[in-house]
């Protein structure tokens, strides 16, 4: 419901004021939440603030961390992308396939991104021009990309890669491993522009309003495909470096990693109708899920249980946003 | 000026949509420096026309050239880069981003394709200012009232520094203080050579702005006049193929018993203290300048927006509404101000759209008959002329002022005591008009207590019986019927300072009499 300006408000305090922006931007709550399970955490027991474990979950949560950025700017113009982790895995197994057959390394990773950024313009291509519903596209897409990958291996994991392959994936950088460099690097990257490009900006046009967007002589079509072409890339792209962490290919890698992602980056401020979200929110909400498993880990819960709180989390985190946007609409 | 080439020309275009031929070999001109009105009843092809020369829709005949070369017009994108800006007839910002943003959707200042916030926030701030229009640009737009958005699209347009402008019905949210501030801006760009078609159903506007005005009818191009050579009269019957309907002032005798009071609603920052009654029987108009906030006035009274303190009553019982079933329960019908946004569903037949408030009626013993929705829907159509393929064409494929009929005709379905409409006659041409108002008069002739929200200032003082006027959220006086002219609402809503200086009221006062 659109409602007249509140211009005029009574002067708030400065208490209320600071409580409000927090609970309006997500940002901040989510950091503030992150906080809070860090420092209960470090009380209940004391390996959880060790490097060891903090660089446990740093590496682990990668993969997601790379893909819900190009899920943040997809859920922002109004889309999503199912098949995330399915490209992921064939990437690692193509790779994987690749190095076998003698192809040199940069020549394998190049074609494995190729292959994401082909997965990508794919369904870019059935949703904008011939106008298949993403949910169906993406489903689509899922199924083949992960059906290629198990053709392709048998079902079999791929290893025996050459040594030289692994060093990104184990190399460290004054004691920070090099995936979490590359990883924030991405993210800051991405956030930077995303907030500041005109390029991206578009993006968030189009999830408001895609009419809106088109009679402003925005390129709709264009602009989504390139969403979907970046978002297979990244896709691929945490593929090739998961392989190069395990130092093989597996085909069933990545199971279920979109609905994580997609979780993550709800929880991180984006939304399904489209329009919203930072890549930094998206950022904290894979932080946040990864911490609140670890800690469950760490409490010996069992994983079952695990996914039960993760899906209250999500219902929670969504809950209090429309509780808030109600309050001051 | 015949010796100028036309920045844009349509040389006799057709356009169908389906088997329904909407243009017929229309020829038109603009020149450099020219205001031409476009004008017309519901449906006659005005937006359609405007939209092949924004590159939404292709003639299938005759052709488009752009200052004498002949050009095929891909998209809107292609349209701004030929230099044509558009304003369009339904509002089309995008809700959650910035006004600053909005205002240069898709080409904000940038180097390196970064956007240069600051620039961003400056040239937003001016492109406003000539409105006297000082909001905070980094607010998102859609905490702003329609009114104040409609001021943000037309900056949208002019902000592209284009050759051509193409205004739909740009001012059917404005107060004639900001069609003033409006046209001062228009008549500046004609001055740079700029051209712009104008599109509106406001012919005083038309013959305070335009200096040749075009008739459609039917999807075929009836005349060409000077605005300096003809009449509204004349432009009228053209328009309408007959002769002028006359609107006489309204006076209700049969007023009743108070239906809706309002005792000292309040909403800190919003509104203070609005206490009014509405009485069986009576047209009752609510007027205000932009950031008047008589739009959420109209929905607390609705019970769409919950006041904090004060009490609703009606018919003498205090209510607490919280959702407008809950107000349709105790007997209002609320119209609202965005047909497309917030009154219609556009996928749906015209039918559909039209019962879809009132399925009750249609129903007995559980089943709903389409025999007679359809029914009710014949009658609706005949009785405000709606333009309409058929009754199970989608709302989305009639033109604007014909979906703002079938929004209107959907509340009076459900027969409401009280019926609160903001701006009942947006978009719709001045026969529709009056048969509107007929039909309201009637409605309140029959016992209804109707409350009517409306820029549109000459209307309310034809319409109701009395006018309250609100100003920056309170209730800053009352006219009855005999004292209303558009000029003594203006001077109540404005505050005594802002006197009229335009020539526009004086037209307007006396197309009323
Ligand atoms: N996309 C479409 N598909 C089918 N019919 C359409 C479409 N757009 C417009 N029409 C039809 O074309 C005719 C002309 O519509 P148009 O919107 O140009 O009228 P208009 O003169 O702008 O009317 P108004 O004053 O109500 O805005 C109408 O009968 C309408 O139903
Ligand atoms: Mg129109």
């Amino acid at each position: 419901m659109s409602l007249q300006t509140l211009d005029k408000q009574d002067a708030p305090s400065l208490m209320s004021k600071v409580i409000s922006a927090c609970l309006h931007t997500r940002e901040i709550t989510l950091l503030l939440m992150i906080l809070g399970i860090v420092v209960v955490m470090s009380f209940v027991t004391p390996y959880f603030l060790s490097a060891s474990n903090f660089r446990a979950v740093a590496v682990g949560m990668t993969p997601t961390a790379i893909i819900v950025i190009g899920m943040a700017i997809l859920l922002a113009s109004g889309g999503f992308d199912l098949s995330v982790g399915s490209v992921m895995a064939l990437s690692s197994t193509v790779v994987a396939l690749l190095l076998l057959a003698g192809v040199p390394i940069p020549v394998a990773v190049v074609l494995g991104l190729v292959l994401g950024a082909v997965a990508g313009l794919a369904n870019g291509i059935l949703i904008t021009v011939i106008g298949i519903n993403p949910l169906v596209a993406t489903l689509g897409t899922m199924s083949i990309a992960r059906g290629i990958a198990l053709v392709l291996t048998e079902g079999f994991s791929v290893s025996s890669l050459p040594p030289a392959f692994g060093y990104i994936g184990k190399a460290s950088l004054f004691g920070i491993p090099l995936l979490v460099i590359l990883t924030l690097s991405l993210i800051v990257l991405f956030d930077l522009a995303v907030r500041h490009t005109r390029f991206f900006r578009q993006i968030y046009f189009i999830g408001a309003n895609e009419k809106a967007a088109m009679l402003s002589g925005i390129a709709v079509n264009r602009v989504r495909i390139i969403a979907y072409i970046l978002t297979g890339t990244l896709a691929a792209l945490a593929g090739v470096l998961l392989a190069s962490r395990l130092m093989s290919g597996t085909p069933t890698a990545g199971n279920a990693l979109e609905l994580q992602v997609l979780a993550a980056a709800v929880i991180g401020g984006a939304s399904l109708r489209g329009g919203e979200g930072t890549i930094l929110g998206a950022f904290l909400g894979v932080v946040f899920v990864a911490l609140i498993n670890n800690a469950m880990t760490m409490l010996a819960v069992s994983i079952y249980w695990q996914m039960i709180v993760i899906g209250a989390v999500l219902v929670c985190a969504v809950a209090l946003d429309m509780l808030v946007r109600r309050q001051s609409a | 000026m015949s010796k100028k080439t036309p920045l844009i020309e349509l040389q006799t275009v057709s356009k169908s949509f389906g088997s329904n031929k909407v243009i017929n070999h229309v020829d038109f001109e603009l020149l450099p420096g020219e205001i031409h009105a476009l004008v017309g009843e519901n449906g006659a092809g005005k937006s359609t026309c405007l939209g092949m020369m924004y590159g939404l829709h292709q003639p299938d005949a005759g052709s488009i050239s752009l200052s004498g070369k002949k050009t095929v017009i891909d998209n809107p994108a292609h349209a701004q880069n030929l230099g044509i800006g558009c304003v369009f007839q339904e509002l089309s910002l995008a809700g959650g981003l910035s006004v600053a943003e909005n205002i240069f959707a898709g080409h904000a200042p940038a180097t390196f394709g970064i956007v240069d916030w600051k620039k961003l926030r400056r040239r937003a701030e001016t492109l406003l200012g000539e409105f006297n229009l000082s909001i905070d640009v980094t607010a998102p737009v859609d905490k702003l009232p329609i009114s104040t958005r409609q001021v943000v699209e037309i900056a949208k347009a002019l902000s592209l520094n284009s050759r051509v402008i193409l205004l739909d019905e740009p001012t059917s949210a404005l107060t004639p203080d900001e069609v003033d501030a409006l046209f001062t801006i228009l008549r500046d760009l004609t001055r740079r050579g700029i051209g712009i078609i104008y599109v509106s159903h406001h012919m005083s506007e038309i013959f305070s702005i335009a200096d040749r005005v075009t008739v459609l009818r039917d999807g075929r191009k009836i005349s060409t006049h000077k605005t300096s050579e003809t009449s509204e009269n004349e432009v009228v019957t053209e328009m309408i193929g007959g002769h002028v309907p006359a609107s006489v002032k309204h006076a209700s005798d049969a007023i009743g018993d108070v239906f809706l009071e309002a005792e000292a609603l309040s909403f800190p920052g919003v509104f203070e203290d609005i206490s009014l009654t509405l009485r069986s029987g009576e047209i009752v108009g609510l007027a205000g300048l932009m950031g008047s906030r008589r739009s959420v006035i109209a929905k607390a009274l609705a019970g769409l927006f919950t006041a904090r303190d004060g009490v609703l009553k009606i018919k003498g019982a205090p209510v607490d509404l919280r959702s407008l079933s809950g107000a349709m329960k105790a007997g209002i019908g609320y119209v609202p101000e965005e047909r497309k946004t917030d009154g219609l569903f556009l996928d749906h037949s015209v039918r559909d759209n039209l019962v879809a408030a009132s399925l009750k009626k249609h129903t007995t013993h559980g089943i709903f008959s389409t025999a007679s929705a359809r029914q009710a829907t014949q009658n609706a159509i005949e009785r405000f002329s709606v333009k309409a393929a058929s009754q199970d064409t989608n709302i989305r494929f009639l033109s604007g002022g014909n979906q703002q009929k079938i929004m209107l005709a959907k509340w009076l379905e459900t027969e409401p005591d009280i019926l609160i409409i903001d701006e009942p006659t947006k978009g719709v041409d001045v026969g529709a008009k009056f048969q509107i108002h007929d039909e309201l008069r009637k409605k309140a002739a029959d016992g209804m207590a109707v409350l009517v929200v409306s820029s549109d200032f000459p209307e309310l003082a034809t319409l109701t019986d009395r006018i309250i006027v609100v100003r920056e959220g309170r209730l800053v006086g009352e006219i009855g019927a005999e004292m209303a002219t558009d000029d003594s609402i203006l001077n109540l809503a404005a505050g005594v300072e802002a006197a009229p200086q335009n020539t526009l009221h004086e037209v307007e006062r006396s197309a009323i009499q």
